[in-house]
């Protein structure tokens, strides 16, 4: 081998040596934390809001070919959560859904093999089940006023709040405007008393890091 | 990474047992080449700034005169920073908890100029310095997710050190250095930045 062919040759591995260089840290700890993201639509006067509606049921977002709900002591527990929080903040629960408004959607993603592969950053909201339009009213469904940065991972719960008073734009299909929501990742463990004492956790922290969301803010 | 160590261990033998061989007492005339592992002390970057030995450094050159050399570098560095939970508040208007690793690694090259005194002798002093780009990589993980920002910019490294060969006749000696180095690469994730990078490190090698 000529002096030229083996220059080339080291060359060649010592590139690829630097390439996979990179020293990753150990992420395994991270894995047993827990993830809470909150966003809103900053243009809101949450003050100018009163009551609202939760439904009694979590929406599951899995594999089946049909809506599926999550309805049980675990379940009831987090919209209980969510209801306190919301009272907490000087709103009041209705049962009547057409006279609330602002609705809460708790949905949670049990499996991701439905939409997996798909490129959007909240695919969820294509999943046809997916808090269909006609459930909130006539409206046609609902959209984000602003950038929604979400990754998805089985063991999520996502809450929105849709301003149920006010649909935008103002067209001939008017939608709902989710003005808030917070996604909460690392649900899911081996144990469901866990995933719902997280899913507690995560909900008060999600109450915590949104200040805004109060009857006496402005 | 593994594989890579073996490759490089075998490398470094097969090329330390033909600088050993008297009758090649050099393996190019007229020049030298480093091999060390590093640790590299973040100053002042207030990121993933922990000291870590997550780094090697190659380095060659050639003598324009007995004690001016010129040639070239490549080092590579990783710093890392576990986060603990915290509350961000991000940019938009959103805020996210979570834990965090953080990491930057550091990846320059380019050429370097030495003087070296004594040259002839056992123990073999020099200053150095080294100049050229560098790639720089800012991560943050978190919960399932990396985000990450690729940055370019200007490094510069003034470097002291010595060469020790034990027996010259060999010409497999003992690197050790101490060096410094400022880089302007600017960038950040979520809501951290970093504007430029400043250095302080130590190398640690093999010399032939």
């Amino acid at each position: 081998m000529t002096f030229k062919r083996l220059f080339t040759l080291a060359a060649a591995l010592l590139a690829v040596m630097l390439v996979a260089c990179e020293k990753e840290p150990s992420t395994s700890g991270l894995y047993n934390d827990y993830l809470v993201y909150t966003d809103y639509d900053s243009s809101q006067d949450f003050s100018r809001f009163t009551t609202f509606f939760i439904p009694d049921s979590i929406l599951v977002i899995g594999s089946r070919d049909k809506a599926e709900y999550w309805n049980d002591e675990h379940s009831r527990e987090i919209v209980a959560e969510v209801a306190a929080q919301l009272t907490q903040r000087g709103y009041t629960a209705t049962t009547d859904k057409s006279a609330a408004d602002v609705g809460m959607q708790l949905s949670y993603v049990r499996r991701v093999t439905y939409f997996a592969g798909c490129n959007l950053p909240y695919w969820w909201w294509e999943y046809p089940f997916y808090w269909v339009p006609g459930y909130w009213g006539d409206w046609f469904g609902w959209y984000y006023p602003y950038e929604v940065n979400y990754g998805y991972a089985a063991g999520s719960l996502l809450v929105e709040m849709l301003d149920l008073e006010t649909p935008s734009p103002k067209s001939d299909e008017p939608r709902l405007t989710v003005v808030w929501d917070c996604f909460i990742g690392g649900l899911l463990s081996d144990s469901e008393r866990l995933d719902t004492r997280r899913a507690l956790e995560g909900i008060g922290q999600a109450f915590e890091q949104s200040p805004y969301l109060s009857k006496s803010s402005k | 990474m593994k594989t890579i160590r073996y490759f490089a261990a075998a490398v470094l033998g097969a090329v330390m047992l033909f600088a050993a061989d008297e009758s090649k007492a050099q393996l190019f005339p007229d020049s030298f080449v480093n091999i060390d592992w590093q640790v590299n002390v973040p100053l002042s970057t207030s990121f993933a700034d922990p000291a870590s030995g997550w780094g090697m450094n190659f380095e060659g050159g050639y003598f324009l005169t007995p004690h001016v050399s010129l040639g070239g570098f490549i080092a590579f560095h990783t710093n890392l920073e576990s986060v603990p939970r915290q509350t961000l508040s991000l940019p938009g208007g959103g805020a996210m908890t979570t834990s965090q690793d953080h990491s930057v690694f550091q990846l320059p090259f380019g050429v370097a100029g030495r003087y070296t005194w004594l040259k002839e002798s056992t123990f073999q002093p020099y200053v150095s310095m080294k100049m050229g780009p560098q790639f720089a990589r800012i991560s943050s993980y978190y919960y399932l997710f990396k985000e990450y920002d690729n940055t370019w910019g200007f490094y510069l490294s003034p470097e002291v050190g010595c060469t020790i060969f034990p027996c010259p006749e060999n010409r497999v000696g003992i690197h050790l250095s101490l060096y410094y180095s400022y880089a302007t690469n600017s960038g950040g994730v979520l809501t951290y930045k970093v504007d430029a990078f400043n250095n302080f490190g130590m190398r640690v090698g093999i010399s032939f």
